[in-house]
């Protein structure tokens, strides 16, 4: 299991452009495997959360194949890739659904039907591993942007899977929260578990990353696995 | 500068309730086209953004055969062509009800072609000097600007609520209710919270801060401006008197 | 005379059981640059919506103690007065910007205060060059980068010519090359003479600073390299 998403020679443009016919991802060839911990970096604007989307089969590629898993991702529906692949949403505000902050942990489990005593279970888990518990059974949309981000990935990281995206999850935490994070995605990466991450904070992928890639006006200008050529 | 930057849009706007006033009071087929064809060439001389305008006509197709069969069952005119038993299923009259349904939006569509081609700023200024109060024409406004984040925020909820593994088609029928809760509530709290963010921003900038506001930008009418809105206003009268002569 | 004092200020949110400051003392002197860092739920944002005037004249709650903004009391003035005096950008560019265009947006502020056309039109110039942003006059906000809109944001709160900044986090949402331009406007803005109070919890951003205030459960105090609890250092 050495490669998890492939993208194969993948562009793609957005519908409503600007300026029109604008291509947002050009010609992008990159596999992306379990054991590495990728940070994906570069401008607003250059593509990151673009690549991103089409590495988790939410956006289809104009040209060009994504593979998840070997599965052409053109064929597979989001619930199917949910399963396999985790993303977090820039914005924590448009992934929390639920009314309690247990619940919201809970609900994809209890909408494809677990065990009740199985998700009891698995919830208390990462309510503690995010430093949630205290707030269970607050309402998420009262939670500080930092705690919404937590409870956001506590919702995806509950379905264990074996590879994770994250766009920008750093954005608002201060230093005592990120260093939470940190420790939570060590404990990941830790465990065989593959992660693509989205973000400017020089400080984190510095800390994290075995392979940053960093893309410029819709093109990989930089891959750190490309970097021993002679 | 081209015809859509120098007209006022306040001459766009009485055209275009010239327009669409004929294709709410026209019954006849004939001037129907005629009113959309007049509809087209301006926007087409003011350079309409037309194409997402066809789209939107080409899915109100269906509508024009649900609109016949329905016009012709219960109000059958003109000659049968299909029959169910006895029963006339479409009828000429109906068909002709059915083209008629569909000239109208056309016309109402292609009239809002002819809005767009001023920015959202000069309609709302137009509506200001109309004297419309300068806090609902904000609204619109706003509710411009923001239109289009609230529909990619329902698009990224329902994605999200996928991408945690649930596939929608395959929930049992008595948890699909509370999916649309999981849906709604973050689209609502969302929209709560950025106008509450928004109020905010307006706040510290003075919003308000005196019963009236001055207007950076004005809007004046020019000759072509009174010519096109005397000509639109007398053709317009003079075809409902016509035709109801 | 100090351009923006805080004194012994207290408040508590009405839905809230803990005060969120704690007899809060801070003195601005005129042209100076303060940085307050602080984790989140600390009170930072709090203190801006004092300094303000949005707490006590949108947000009610219970406030004890005054802020004078050069010697007028915060609490006395009217939203207008204040918003001359001291303009506030926030965290979130997309939430800031309402206009089609970036003119309207900059031309917003004047409008309200219902100056004459001409003055405007000067307004809107002059903030445009100050932030850099003069050849995205007439282009829509959302086209630009999210660098680019917290610079539009900056210059539709310095066409009402305050002499008090506030910058709540104004760089959390911005991508490294967004942070180093608006840097630059935050050092040329001092040069100016403007008094900024920047608040960052992010401490790499306070380069412009001349000195810096730690906030910790409500209370202020000076910054001494370390924000306790966390061991997080610079």
């Amino acid at each position: 299991m050495s490669c998890y998403i492939e993208l194969n020679n993948v562009s793609f443009s957005y519908p409503r452009s600007y300026p029109r016919g604008k291509v947002a991802i050009n010609n992008v060839t990159l596999h992306l495997r379990q054991n590495e911990f990728t940070a994906l970096t570069g401008p607003n604007g250059g593509g990151k959360t673009t690549l991103a989307k089409l590495a988790a089969g939410i956006l289809k590629p104009s040209s060009g194949k994504v593979l998840i898993c070997g599965k052409d991702s053109a064929k597979m529906t989001l619930g199917e890739i949910g399963k396999k692949i985790g993303y977090l949403f820039q914005n924590p505000q448009q992934q929390l659904f639920a009314l309690t902050v247990a619940e919201d942990i809970a609900f994809s489990l209890e909408l494809n039907g677990h065990d009740k005593g199985e998700i009891a279970r698995k919830v208390k888990n990462m309510l503690e591993l995010f430093q949630l518990t205290h707030l269970q059974d607050s309402s998420p949309f009262n939670l500080s942007h930092g705690e919404k981000g937590r409870l956001a990935l506590a919702g995806i990281f509950i379905n264990h899977l074996d590879y994770f995206i994250l766009d920008e999850p750093t954005t608002g935490l201060d230093v005592e929260r990120k260093n939470i994070l940190s420790d939570i995605v060590k404990r990941f990466s830790g465990h065989g578990i593959g992660m693509l991450v989205i973000s400017h904070d020089e400080g984190f992928v510095a800390q994290h990353a075995k392979r940053t890639i960093e893309m410029v006006e819709g093109e990989i200008v930089y891959d750190s696995s490309k970097d021993l050529r002679p | 500068m081209t015809a859509a930057k120098t007209l006022d849009p306040r001459t766009k706007l009485i055209m275009v309730l010239c327009l669409s006033s004929l294709a709410v009071f026209i019954q006849d087929i004939y001037v129907l086209g005629g009113v959309l064809l007049a509809s087209f060439v301006i926007s087409v001389i003011l350079k309409g953004d037309l194409f997402p305008a066809f789209k939107q006509v080409k899915r109100l197709l269906l509508l024009i055969v649900i609109i016949a069969v329905i016009q012709s069952l219960f109000a059958p005119a003109g000659k049968t062509i299909i029959t169910i038993g006895t029963f006339p299923l479409l009828t000429t009259g109906g068909l002709i009800r059915g083209a008629e349904f569909i000239l109208r939006m056309a016309v109402i569509v292609v009239s809002a072609t002819i809005v767009a081609t001023s920015s959202s700023r000069e309609t709302v200024q137009g509506l200001v000097q109309w004297k419309i109060p300068y806090e609902i024409a904000f609204m619109v406004s706003v509710g411009i600007r923001f239109l289009p984040m609230l529909t990619e925020e329902i698009r990224n909820v329902m994605l999200a609520i996928q991408l945690r593994g649930v596939e929608l088609d395959k929930i049992p029928f008595r948890k699909k209710l509370k999916i649309y809760s999981y849906i709604l509530t973050p689209i609502v709290v969302g929209t709560v919270i950025r106008a509450q963010k928004l109020a905010t921003a307006m706040e510290t900038r003075a919003f308000r801060a005196y019963p009236r506001r001055t207007s950076y930008m004005t809007l004046k009418m020019a000759l072509p401006d009174y010519a096109i809105i005397s000509f639109s206003i007398l053709v317009s009268a003079s075809v409902v008197v016509v035709y109801y002569m | 005379m100090f351009a923006i004092e805080v004194r012994d200020l207290c408040y508590k949110y009405s839905s809230q059981e803990r005060s969120i400051l704690d007899k809060v003392n801070l003195a601005v002197k005129k042209g100076e640059v303060v940085a307050i860092v602080g984790l989140s739920g600390s009170g930072k944002s709090t203190l801006c919506y004092c300094m303000n005037g949005l707490i006590p004249h949108v947000y009610k709650g219970e406030l004890q103690g005054d802020v004078f903004i050069f010697e007028n009391m915060v609490k006395n003035m009217k939203i207008a007065d204040i918003a001359t005096r001291v303009g506030t950008v926030f965290q979130d560019p997309d939430t800031q910007l309402f206009s089609p265009t970036v003119e309207d947006e900059v031309a917003f502020g004047p409008e309200n205060l219902c100056l004459d056309r001409e003055e405007i039109g000067h307004r809107i110039t002059d903030a445009l060059e100050q932030v850099g942003m003069t050849k995205h006059r007439l282009a829509s906000p959302n086209h630009l980068s999210g660098g680019q809109k917290q610079l539009i944001a900056i210059a539709s709160v310095l066409s009402l010519k305050p002499d008090v900044l506030i910058f709540d986090e104004i760089m959390s949402q911005i991508d490294q090359i967004g942070k180093k331009r608006i840097k630059e406007v935050v050092k040329n803005l001092k040069k100016s003479g403007k008094t900024i109070v920047m608040i960052e919890h992010n401490l790499n951003n306070l380069d412009a600073a001349d000195r810096i205030m730690a906030i910790q459960e409500g209370k202020l105090a000076n910054f001494t390299g370390e924000l306790s609890g966390s061991g997080a250092v610079i």
